[in-house]
């Protein structure tokens, strides 16, 4: 009985050291890593429509389940464009997305947040050649290809499922900001 | 292995060649496999078993008669839990532009055979210096094996080194794909085990079974 109870505060005593070590970095390290996916989520709303004076979020949307935010781009008091915070189910994850939309339903660029997608293949989705290609698409260029093909969505080869994964996104974006523009936003 | 003196240059040396991680002892393959599509990828996972293996020898080290014989493997997986996510946490604040490249593979240390295993065979029965040697011999050879398995792949399956085309665009893609990883580690450590016994007088069996 006595062994028992000391192989058992053995195991409490390091589980309780290592959970002080880790709240305390954790309250440490937090705020400054919450503080810095603001301040890149702002950087790449502004990047992506460089002209605006304010982006402001005007709409909490469901997109795959997710909490997606719909912001508004204004210039001059009056609206320059849309961008969409979008998800899509990749390969092995979620596919964070920013999609950008003109005044006219056109995706005028994206940009991925976040993702868990295969390291050497799908991640390839965050690389500009490819994010690139949904620049000038309407709501029928939003479609995943394996062909070369510059009105469709051509697939990374390796990665036709995490393409898909960023053109779903990009599509439920576009869909869904219509839909909410109709109702007035 | 528990002979009280241990000569650095030996503990190192063992890391990356005799006892190689990979290529030796065959452990922490799967990681191998899964992350060493290019050079960079490897490098950075390598660079993370580096620090976390030198760190988890050295704690274990220093608590080896506290930590009960009884509960010493939840013990180890504690400690090396603890050091992963302290690095994951630490980097997601401080580092955003590593950990948006290496923020995929830091969690899966956690359960890299190849710590726990020094940390049992090595740490638990040797001072703190002799442990962060050997941490960082066996860290350096795990590195340098995923460079090497990272930059046969990426060559032959993207045609580039570190990122820079060096042959036409995706010569064989399969080599970037899983079963590329296998062929290519495979490959490797044949290699390994020739080089040894042609050079070295090393038995091909006195890698892999690993207790």
């Amino acid at each position: 009985m006595g062994e028992i109870l000391k192989i058992t505060l053995n195991l409490v005593l390091i589980c309780a050291a290592a959970g002080v070590i880790l709240s305390a970095t954790w309250a440490m390290t937090d705020p400054v890593r919450v503080a810095k996916e603001a301040q890149e989520r702002e950087q790449a709303l502004k990047a992506l429509i460089p002209d605006a004076e304010s982006i402001k979020p005007v709409k909490d949307v469901k997109i795959a389940d997710k909490d997606g935010i719909i912001y508004r781009a204004d210039k001059a008091g009056r609206p320059l464009g849309y961008v969409v915070l979008s998800y899509g189910r990749g390969y092995a994850s979620f596919i964070r997305v920013l999609v950008a939309v003109d005044l006219t339903g056109k995706v005028t660029g994206i940009d991925i947040l976040g993702h868990g997608e295969t390291p050497g293949l799908g991640d390839q989705i965050d690389q500009s050649w490819f994010k690139d290609r949904f620049k000038g698409k309407v709501l029928e260029g939003l479609v995943v290809v394996k062909t070369e093909s510059t009105r469709e969505i051509q697939a990374i080869s390796g990665a036709t499922i995490s393409s898909r994964g960023v053109t779903r996104a990009v599509k439920d974006a576009v869909e869904i900001l219509k839909a909410e523009r109709e109702k007035g936003i | 292995m528990s002979e009280p003196k241990h000569s650095y240059k030996k503990l190192i040396l063992n890391g990356i060649f005799s006892e190689n991680p990979v290529f030796r002892l065959a452990l922490s393959l799967c990681p191998a496999v899964a992350v060493t599509t290019s050079v960079k990828n490897g490098f950075l996972m390598g660079a993370a078993v580096l620090f976390v293996m030198t760190m988890v020898n050295i704690t274990v080290s220093l608590l080896r008669s506290f930590i009960n014989p009884k509960v010493r493997i939840p013990a180890y997986i504690l400690i090396i839990a603890t050091y992963v996510s302290i690095t994951d946490m630490v980097m997601a604040a401080y580092s955003r532009a590593a950990y948006k490249e290496m923020g995929l593979y830091i969690q899966l240390i956690v359960v890299f055979a190849i710590i726990i295993s020094r940390a049992e065979l090595f740490a638990s029965r040797n001072k703190v210096v002799p442990s962060a040697v050997d941490g960082i011999g066996m860290g350096l050879g795990f590195l340098g094996a995923l460079v090497l398995v990272g930059a046969v792949r990426e060559l032959i399956g993207k045609g580039s080194l570190v990122g820079i085309q060096i042959l036409g665009k995706d010569p064989l893609l399969i080599a970037v794909l899983p079963t590329g990883g296998f062929f290519a580690i495979g490959l490797l450590m044949g290699l390994f085990n020739w080089i040894d016994m042609k050079y070295f007088g090393g038995k091909p069996d006195s890698g892999g079974g690993h207790h």
